[in-house]
């Protein structure tokens, strides 16, 4: 009895192998083409690219630069949370709150961070406090709006038992109304991380048009540094990928938080 | 020929006095009466059974008593001082529970001792043993730390209940507390109930018990006295002694007059339960 050598399929592989075949497959691709260029070429190359990134390491840029940015977002989104949340829950538990503001942030909404920047830099300059208007504003929204749903629709019948229990109203924010808010809270907050991770990049990529290479620096400005000044394509192909990295992280710590503080779901 | 019931000369424990309760639409301004005229005197310790066709307003009744709902008309008088909201001496046990999903068993049944007066002037430690009390009376024992989607309907109605019962109320309020139960749950739990309200005990230990119910057979099974309401507005249409002796066993169910007061109760409700599907 002869056993028939069986054709590795993609199928029959673990899911980690096939979340990386395919990226795999391209970056191979784009490296076969890149040697087809002729050697001074600024076209991106992932070899060019992979060399890019150990020196930019190395000099401490990329890591600074990031950091920078990390640390602008970190700080925006604070200031996002305490006035997002704060109004989330007077708006959400008053509908007379509610009716007379939302026009104004329905109004204010649809704006997109990057329009309120001509505004930012005349008021703040180009340099962190700019940045920092911004990434509060665009991590605002999804803050409030999420935050709203969840205070105004949380089971009245729950505020109801807490009545009957003796608990005064006060209380019954804290105690039931709050916590069953949670939820939607801390999905406004991923969604808020996102945009606001979003925004940073662009805000200081464009503080760099505004201030050149003597920007504030960022991730962003660097970028627009690679882009203006030494045409790098590299360094700028390292900034996304960098970039990208890091909202998946975000993304992924977010998640792991929402799973560690609602174990009462799922 | 009520068996062991005091003399209907006893104070009230709650007095309902011509209540009615009306709503109105706020779109489109329309009235309804969903109680009507509504006069009741509680005694105290014992248990009372509310039955009626769907949409009777006996869900409202209970609201209101509670202090959820305030009556358009007529007065709700408790050991003589009128309701006027809600309050923990008054305890409700919801439908659907309404557990707090974010809190283990434990926390359920502890909630209204940490957060509302039944706790105030108990020690951490006081209020601790309470709820591993009631968590023990009612079976939750090895469940304290789940979360209620981790439960059963059963389960869930028995944290319900120990919460109700933490609290410490002087009248419990119970709307449909087994409806959701599939049928064997059921029957086991009202047995329970009874032993947890203190059938055995001495009367005087009892608490009062308001419980609705759409169960014709049900309501006999645990009552002292039911109320049969009507509809369209709700209203009281008649009081049935329950005449059976207590402690009350599973037997109770075969005898013959446990049938006949089943029977007499759905030919109370017989025409309006026609007419509620015709």
């Amino acid at each position: 009895m002869t056993t028939a050598t069986r054709t590795p399929s993609i199928a029959s592989l673990p899911p980690a192998a096939k979340a990386v075949a395919l990226p795999a497959l391209l970056v191979v691709i784009w490296q076969v083409w890149a040697l087809t260029l002729p050697e001074n070429s600024p076209a991106p190359a992932p070899a060019k690219v992979v060399a890019s990134f150990v020196a930019l390491t190395a000099s401490g840029d990329l890591i600074w630069s990031t950091l920078q940015s990390l640390g602008r977002v970190v700080a925006g989104f604070g200031i996002a949370m305490v006035c997002g949340i704060g109004l989330g829950v007077l708006m959400g538990s008053s509908r007379v709150v509610r009716e007379n503001l939302d026009p104004i942030v329905e109004s204010f909404r649809p704006i997109a961070p990057m329009a309120i920047l001509p505004i930012a830099i005349l008021w703040f300059g180009t340099g962190t406090p700019a940045a920092l208007t911004i990434v509060a504003y665009a991590a605002f929204f999804p803050l409030l709006v999420n935050t709203v749903y969840g205070v105004s629709r949380v089971d009245r019948q729950l505020v109801r038992a807490a009545q009957t229990m003796g608990i005064g109203r006060l209380r019954t924010v804290f105690a039931v109304i709050v916590p069953a808010a949670v939820p939607s809270v801390l999905l406004g907050s991923r969604l808020a991380m996102g945009v606001a991770w979003t925004a940073i990049i662009a805000a200081e990529l464009a503080v760099g048009a505004k201030s050149g290479s003597g920007g504030s620096g960022g991730i962003g400005n660097m970028m627009f540094i690679f882009y203006a000044y030494s045409v790098d394509l590299n360094g700028i192909v390292v900034c996304m990928i960098v970039v990208g990295v890091i909202a998946l992280l975000i993304d992924r710590l977010f998640r792991a938080a929402e799973h560690r503080l609602l174990p009462w779901r799922t | 020929m009520t068996v062991e019931s005091m003399p209907s000369t006893t104070k009230p424990k709650l007095r309902l006095k011509n209540v009615s309760k009306e709503f109105v639409a706020k779109r489109t301004g329309q009235r309804t009466l969903a109680v009507s005229d509504f006069s009741l005197d509680v005694r105290p310790g014992e248990f009372l059974c509310v039955v009626g066709p769907s949409g009777c307003g006996k869900s409202t009744v209970l609201n209101m008593i509670a202090g959820l709902d305030q009556p358009t008309n007529g007065s709700i008088v408790m050991d003589g001082q009128p309701v006027t909201g809600p309050g923990a001496e008054r305890g409700v046990m919801f439908q659907d529970y309404a557990l707090f999903p974010w809190k283990s068993v434990r926390d359920n049944v502890g909630f209204g001792l940490k957060h509302g007066t039944p706790g105030n002037g108990m020690s951490a430690v006081a209020r601790s043993k309470r709820v591993d009390h009631f968590v023990n009376m009612v079976g939750l024992k090895g469940a304290e730390t789940k979360f209620p989607h981790q439960l059963s309907g059963g389960m869930r109605q028995r944290v319900a209940l120990a919460r109700l019962l933490a609290n410490g109320p002087e009248i419990l309020l119970m709307d449909e507390p087994l409806g959701a139960l599939d049928a064997q749950t059921r029957m086991v739990l009202q047995v329970e109930l009874l032993r947890i309200w203190g059938e055995a005990a001495d009367h005087g230990e009892r608490k009062t018990v308001i419980f609705i119910t759409h169960g014709i057979d049900e309501a006999v099974f645990l009552a002292d006295r039911v109320v049969v309401m009507s509809s369209h507005p709700g209203r009281v249409n008649a009081v049935i002694d329950i005449d059976i002796p207590r402690p009350r066993t599973e037997h109770v169910r075969s005898e013959p007059r446990f049938g006949q007061l089943t029977e007499e109760i759905w030919s109370l409700i017989r025409d309006e339960a026609y007419q509620a599907i015709a």
